[in-house]
């Protein structure tokens, strides 16, 4: 595995800001089964730690991550014209800009030349952050923030940006029903500022693990199921040690919203007390293609559980299949 | 001591039995064997492969049975021209449930017993145990009698310790041989499948997420002909009476980090097995293994449930570290067992060549 450059010379970033935005309104588990949208049993997933999750319907996913973006440069008041970049990971081109209700029609229009229409490039305009270099991302599923994250850390080292923002916004596939290895899925977009020298969640270690023989996870369900644990340790491991931590240096573990009993299996492995893991949203907001940990960091901050200072574990797993972990400072 | 004229076994046709008989008759020129037999074509079969020859007598019955199931004529032949037993009979299938399993392990014992106490003059009874008669027993294993406080991880082990507690109850100078789990000779060709062999199979297959087990724990196997060696060498031993033998790695069991790096950098040797990316089991605390077994069974993945069942009465021993004391194998045999990393890899060379046994009609080879 090529190892991620962690040495001393690589620049100091961080995540300055973040802001998400969740589909309509939520709706609960007994619906969902109502409607055929669960391959399991209601119940078992209750049992694992769901309650309900945002579905979209009338929203694009342009639409969240446009609003998510704006909300964050309002919020920092963040001048557009000092974006050095936007990195999105979105829907494919035209499925971007079509609700979720039309996502057939929309698929199809990737036939088209519609296929060309690209969410980065409109986010550039409608934001107004003229000078920012575009880059898409894909194939990276629940892991894409990171990798947008891995690729702003190397641009600000590289060519010396100063600010990246970092948006996704992908919808869970709408013939997918809600459900994905047992965990229950939302639909969102989550957009953050990778900031050179940022004071707040230094980023002090990345790493990506991706077995590309996962590649069909469907056909090989179970090899993923029992792959996901001991990588996942592994990934982790590699992680802490490249910051320089170790397991019971970590205040918080924020998650990716798969289910608390997965958490539970994994903080057992780890051998970190389940009160360490910020697993507040998982009943409430399921999990999203968008950027769960980074949502949970927002939040987890807000609340006060995450204080200065304090050195927090971000980990998540994406289809393709990607393991990755962060070591950021709060 | 001087050999017996006639040993009554049970178990002949064993992996553990034919063993042991072969060795014993090539020792003992002038010894006669009396094979209980409750397959007696199966027993036809084992004595040809092995050449036994006409020293080993058939004798139908079955341990299960009340006075082991012997006819008339054999019970009289036997109570008069017996004068040692040598117990080997036993069901070894790890999750059979505990009222099955003591058929043949506990009731199979007392019968055999029942048996020998008639003939009302001194035999030597050698009784084939397990070490795992511990249990859930932690730290260093003694040998010596257990005490059972801790119970068992499954009906096998209970089944097991059951037995032994008959024999010394009921013949108090009997030679007690517990044998360690049996994955392979010294040269690695492994005669019978087992559990850890299946266990083995997930980890090559890429569906062993974790095992349970502790830092420092380790596993503790022995090879098959090295046992049939050792209990050849010990049933009839003179200065053995009385005693109880750990057939067992000891200090040269396995740690279980070592055994899954081992394993994994043995399996890479495969380049298109290396390129899937199949990740090094983690090793978790019972708990953690017990959570990740139950969420399992849960999701009803039936694949992964097989997986998970097959091992769910073995691996927890995993999480009870344990080391079994050796020293009256050394003192009586000037050594004990090989360590297991002698014959790991070998063991591990030989199921990917046997494609797991696939190659062997019913998973079991010849000796």
């Amino acid at each position: 595995m090529p190892a991620t450059p962690q040495d001393a010379r690589v620049t100091s970033v961080g995540i300055s800001a973040i802001q998400y935005l969740f589909a309509g309104q939520p709706v609960p588990l007994a619906e969902l089964a109502a409607r055929g949208a669960l391959e399991s049993d209601a119940g078992l997933l209750a049992d694992f730690g769901f309650e309900r999750v945002h579905v979209a319907d009338r929203e694009a996913p342009y639409d969240l991550a446009l609003a998510a973006a704006r909300r964050l440069l309002d919020e920092h008041c963040v001048d557009p014209a000092s974006v050095d970049a936007i990195l999105v990971g979105a829907s494919p081109s035209a499925m971007s800009f079509a609700p979720a209700r039309e996502a057939r029609e929309a698929a199809a229009a990737l036939l088209t030349t519609r296929r060309f229409q690209y969410a980065a490039s409109r986010l550039q305009f409608d934001l107004g952050c003229d000078g920012a270099a575009l880059l898409g991302l894909d194939q990276l599923a629940c892991t894409t923030l990171f990798g947008a994250v891995r690729v702003a850390r190397a641009l600000v080292a590289a060519e010396g940006m100063r600010r990246v923002l970092c948006v996704a916004s992908e919808f869970f596939p709408a013939r997918a029903g809600r459900e994905a290895l047992w965990n229950l899925t939302s639909d969102a977009a989550c957009a953050l500022l990778v900031e050179r020298d940022a004071p707040v969640n230094r980023v002090r270690a990345l790493r990506t693990v991706s077995k590309g023989y996962y590649w069909d996870g469907d056909a090989r369900r179970e090899e993923v199921v029992a792959s996901y644990f001991p990588t996942a340790l592994h990934v982790v491991d590699r992680t802490l040690a490249d910051a320089g931590w170790s397991r019971a240096d970590v205040d918080w573990v924020v998650p990716h919203n798969v289910s608390s009993r997965s958490w539970a299996v994994l903080m057992g492995l780890l051998r970190l007390p389940r009160a360490r893991l910020w697993d507040a949203n998982i009943a409430a907001r399921g999990h999203s293609l968008a950027g769960d940990n980074f949502i949970n960091l927002r939040d987890a901050t807000e609340r006060g559980d995450v204080r200065p200072g304090e050195r927090v574990l971000l980990f998540s797993y994406g289809y393709g299949a990607h393991w990755t972990a962060m070591a950021v400072e709060a | 001591m001087r050999a017996p004229d006639t040993l009554l076994v049970t178990g002949a046709t064993g992996l553990v039995g034919s063993g042991v008989v072969t060795r014993l008759l090539r020792a003992h020129p002038a010894l006669h064997v009396a094979a209980l037999a409750r397959d007696p074509a199966r027993l036809a079969a084992v004595a040809a492969r092995e050449g036994w020859g006409a020293r080993v007598l058939p004798v139908p019955g079955d341990v299960a049975l009340p006075g082991l199931g012997l006819a008339s004529l054999d019970r009289t032949r036997l109570a008069r021209t017996a004068s040692a037993v040598l117990h080997c009979a036993a069901d070894t299938v790890f999750s059979r449930p505990l009222a099955e399993a003591r058929r043949t392990n506990t009731d199979g014992t007392r019968h055999l017993l029942e048996v020998v106490d008639a003939w009302r003059r001194p035999v030597r009874v050698a009784h084939v145990s397990t070490a795992f008669v511990a249990g859930r027993a932690t730290g260093d294993i003694a040998e010596g009698a257990s005490d059972g406080a801790h119970g068992w991880v499954n009906g096998y082990e209970r089944s097991k310790w059951e037995a032994e507690a008959l024999v010394r109850a009921h013949a108090p100078g009997a030679v007690v041989l517990r044998s360690s789990t049996i994955v392979a000779d010294t040269d690695g060709t492994v005669r019978q499948h087992n559990a850890v062999h299946r266990a083995l199979r997930a980890y090559h297959a890429g569906l062993a997420a974790m095992l349970p087990g502790t830092p420092g724990g380790a596993l503790d196997t022995v090879p098959g002909d090295w046992t049939c060696d050792a209990i050849a060498r010990l049933a009839l031993a003179p200065d053995a009476a009385g005693l109880t033998f750990h057939l067992c790695a000891g200090a040269g069991a396995l740690p279980l980090d070592e055994l899954l790096d081992r394993t994994w950098a043995r399996w890479a040797r495969d380049e298109s097995w290396r390129r899937r990316g199949v990740a090094r089991p983690a090793i978790a605390d019972l708990g953690t293994w017990t959570l990740f077994e139950r969420s399992v069974h849960e999701t009803g993945n039936a694949r992964l449930t097989r997986v998970l069942s097959a091992l769910s009465h073995f691996v927890p021993q995993l999480a009870l570290p344990k080391r079994f004391e050796t020293a009256n194998v050394e003192r009586l045999l000037g050594a004990g067992a090989p360590p297991v990393r002698d014959y790991w890899d070998a063991m591990l060379a030989d199921l990917l060549a046997s494609s797991w046994g696939a190659r062997a009609a019913g998973g079991e080879r010849a000796a």
